[in-house]
């Protein structure tokens, strides 16, 4: 490589993350601009967080519940429902504005040096704090439908944590090329739809083909949406085989994803 | 062994030039065919800074000089790590600062505090040493009250005010400086510059760049001259922008075309001459002296009493104010058809340098112009020089100084 800085040239994983760490409040600072961003002016603030699943709960439940009798694994399905889609608007959030991350921020980039996945990470982040939110609903509905949870939710952490590294993962590689070429930006809102019907979301894995199983579950976000249900839902270990294979790409995903990122970070600044 | 805090090593930067307004698929297959198979044979890059070589030791100002386009932003860039050299190496030792874009990272919604902590992280503090120099960052800015107002509703000066305070208190070992100075008030201003004096006394590393080769001479231990993206010269700060200017003039010089506007113009600007008393043209006048500067016109169509006017400027083109004929009460018969009006400057107040002389023919009511030309004539002083740092400006008043009232101490 002929490029090399020795300021940047130590840079090692080592010193990407702890460069990283010291900047860890940028990635805080970033989260609360987005989030007073994001909610300005408007009536319901934060409120959107639980009216935007809850829409979608309502027309899923008229749709796959009452008109095409689709099983909910034996809990209501609104509550069914609703668990899945929490989860999924955290990562379908994640990735449609992380992808954006780096080129929304353009004048920033162009003018100050930071490790940039700080960016991405704060939009992890401001994505959490809409989950927190929206789980705030989740609790009553559990109460209203008096669905037990057990020692099972303790899995929830652990499907959050892969759950958090696949969606990273992603989004370092898009936002990378995003910068570069901006139909990733038009692509992702398509994707996204089409991963909505393609995950187990407004449906159980259980009225899958089991020829069509294993294609299903290369999608890790099924395994893990899956994951969450067993865990909250049915007080039930999630499925370990569909978990491990997620586990070991979003593993993957990361660490290649991550490396590429710090790559083409070097000429954000000239292309943006 | 000298203390070195910033080193570069053949730091050369090409730019791609774009043809269009994104970066095709094609550009991009080309460059990957080119990683693998050879260099590049296109023609169409740019290389904004050529095998950059220099240390700076620690507690060194450098002041980067160099026109327009000479690369002084693109060395800061590459300094702050906002884009990486095509080639070459560099390392900067300590906390990096940069005082560059005064605040690039505020956000419009969020009020005066939460920017200062979004800006303060983004310089790589952490929060509590955020904290424990938030009050002398507020003070220093003068916004006061307006901290839990959104940025947006503040005035711009406030808002550069904010953003400089944040920088300059960010306690950088290295700190980069691109024309910052230049912002605010007179009274703001002289505080940057105390605190850039008490900087400088901490033994902190500075690079500063700057127009005003004032504020260079003043501030810097050493200079680089950049030109066309390459080293003219790094050494002392006097005989550096001595040399700078002197080529500055050169260029300037070559440029002196004179372009005259205007269609339907009664009256013409033939040429512009420099003379002394005698009528001699010289190449340089002195500070001091006397030039007379003539304008020879020719008048087309009846016109009522028009009004000349030149103008001064800076190599810079900085505007140094201007002088009309009407202000001596000058008539011109426009039952001419040709003649010259002579303007003498006696004593010329000019320091050292080369001046630019704009002439104009205007309406009887200074109101249009009849006639443009700029550039008409070069004035080139010789005499006091700023490089002494005993004057400053453009102009040396005629003056003395002296001691009026003296008290000894009992």
């Amino acid at each position: 490589m002929s490029a090399t800085s020795l300021a940047i040239s130590s840079g090692s994983r080592s010193a990407y993350l702890k460069e990283l760490w010291t900047h860890r409040i940028l990635i805080l600072s970033f989260a609360l601009r987005d989030i007073k961003a994001r909610y300005k002016q408007t009536v319901f603030g934060i409120g959107w967080a639980i009216l935007q699943p809850l829409a979608l709960m309502l027309i899923f439940t008229l749709v796959f519940s009452r008109f095409a009798k689709v099983p909910s694994d034996g809990v209501p399905y609104p509550v069914f429902a609703y668990t899945g889609l929490i989860f999924w608007n955290f990562f379908a959030m994640t990735i449609s504005q992380g992808t954006l991350a780096i080129s929304a921020n353009a004048p920033l980039v162009r003018k100050i040096y930071f490790p940039r996945e700080t960016l991405l990470l704060s939009i992890v982040l401001s994505a959490a704090l809409d989950l927190g939110v929206a789980t705030l609903l989740l609790g009553f509905l559990l109460t209203y439908y008096k669905v037990g949870v057990g020692l099972a939710v303790l899995w929830v952490p652990v499907l959050l944590v892969l759950q958090t590294l696949f969606a990273f993962g992603i989004i370092c590689i898009t936002s990378s090329v995003h910068v570069n070429f901006r139909d990733v930006g038009h692509a992702i809102p398509l994707v996204l739809q089409l991963g909505l019907l393609a995950t187990p979301v407004g449906y159980p894995l259980s009225v899958v083909p089991p020829a069509l199983l294993p294609i299903f579950l290369l999608n890790p976000m099924a395994a893990i949406v899956a994951g969450y249900r067993s865990a909250i839902l049915s007080g039930t270990t999630p499925d370990l085989s569909g978990l491990g294979i997620a586990a070991a790409g979003s593993a993957l995903l990361v660490a290649v994803g991550y490396l590429i990122f710090k790559s083409a970070e070097r000429t954000f600044a000239d292309v943006i | 062994m000298p203390d070195v805090t910033v080193r570069l090593e053949g730091i050369s930067k090409r730019y791609r030039v774009q043809h269009g307004w994104y970066r095709s698929i094609r550009d991009a297959s080309r460059d990957w065919f080119h990683r693998f198979w050879g260099p590049a044979g296109d023609s169409d890059v740019f290389w904004a800074l050529r095998d950059i070589t220099f240390d700076v030791e620690r507690g060194d100002i450098v002041g980067l000089i160099g026109s327009n386009g000479a690369g002084k932003s693109t060395l800061l860039k590459i300094l702050s790590r906002v884009t990486v050299p095509t080639r070459g190496t560099f390392f900067t030792r300590g906390r990096l600062g940069a005082l560059i874009e005064i605040g690039a990272g505020f956000h419009p919604d969020l009020t005066g505090r939460e920017n200062v902590y979004l800006n303060g992280a983004l310089m790589g503090m952490g929060r509590r040493e955020i904290d424990g120099k938030f009050d002398q960052i507020v003070a220093f800015a003068e916004v006061g009250r307006f901290i839990d107002t959104p940025v947006k509703h503040y005035s711009s000066g406030m808002q550069v005010r904010l953003g400089f305070s944040v920088a300059a208190h960010t306690d950088p070992d290295v700190l980069l400086i691109d024309e910052a100075l230049a912002v605010g008030d007179a009274a703001f201003q002289a505080r940057c510059l105390n605190r850039l004096a008490e900087l400088k006394e901490q033994g902190r590393t500075i690079i500063l760049v700057s127009h005003q080769m004032a504020n260079v001479l003043h501030h810097s231990r050493k200079v680089l001259w950049l030109q066309g993206g390459q080293v003219r010269g790094y050494g002392d700060p006097e005989s550096m922008v001595e040399q700078y200017l002197k080529s500055v003039r050169e260029v300037h010089q070559q440029g002196s075309t004179s372009t005259a506007i205007g269609v339907e113009r009664p009256v013409r600007i033939d040429h512009v001459t420099l003379v002394d008393r005698q009528g001699r043209s010289l190449p340089t006048f002195q500070h001091g002296g006397l030039v007379c500067i003539d304008i020879v016109f020719t008048i087309l169509r009846p016109v009522i009493e028009p009004v000349f006017e030149v103008t001064f400027q800076d190599s810079h083109g900085y505007a140094l104010g201007g002088l009309t004929s009407r202000l001596d009460k000058l008539k011109v018969d426009s039952r001419l058809e040709r003649g010259t009006i002579r303007l003498t400057l006696d004593p010329i107040l000019f320091l050292k340098g080369d001046y630019t002389i704009n002439a104009h023919i205007r309406d009887r009511l200074i109101d249009r112009y009849y006639d443009v030309q700029k550039k008409a004539a070069i004035l080139s002083v010789d005499g006091p020089s700023i490089t002494s740092r005993e004057v400053s400006g453009h102009v040396m008043y005629p003056h003395a100084w002296a001691l009026v009232d003296c008290h000894e101490r009992p």
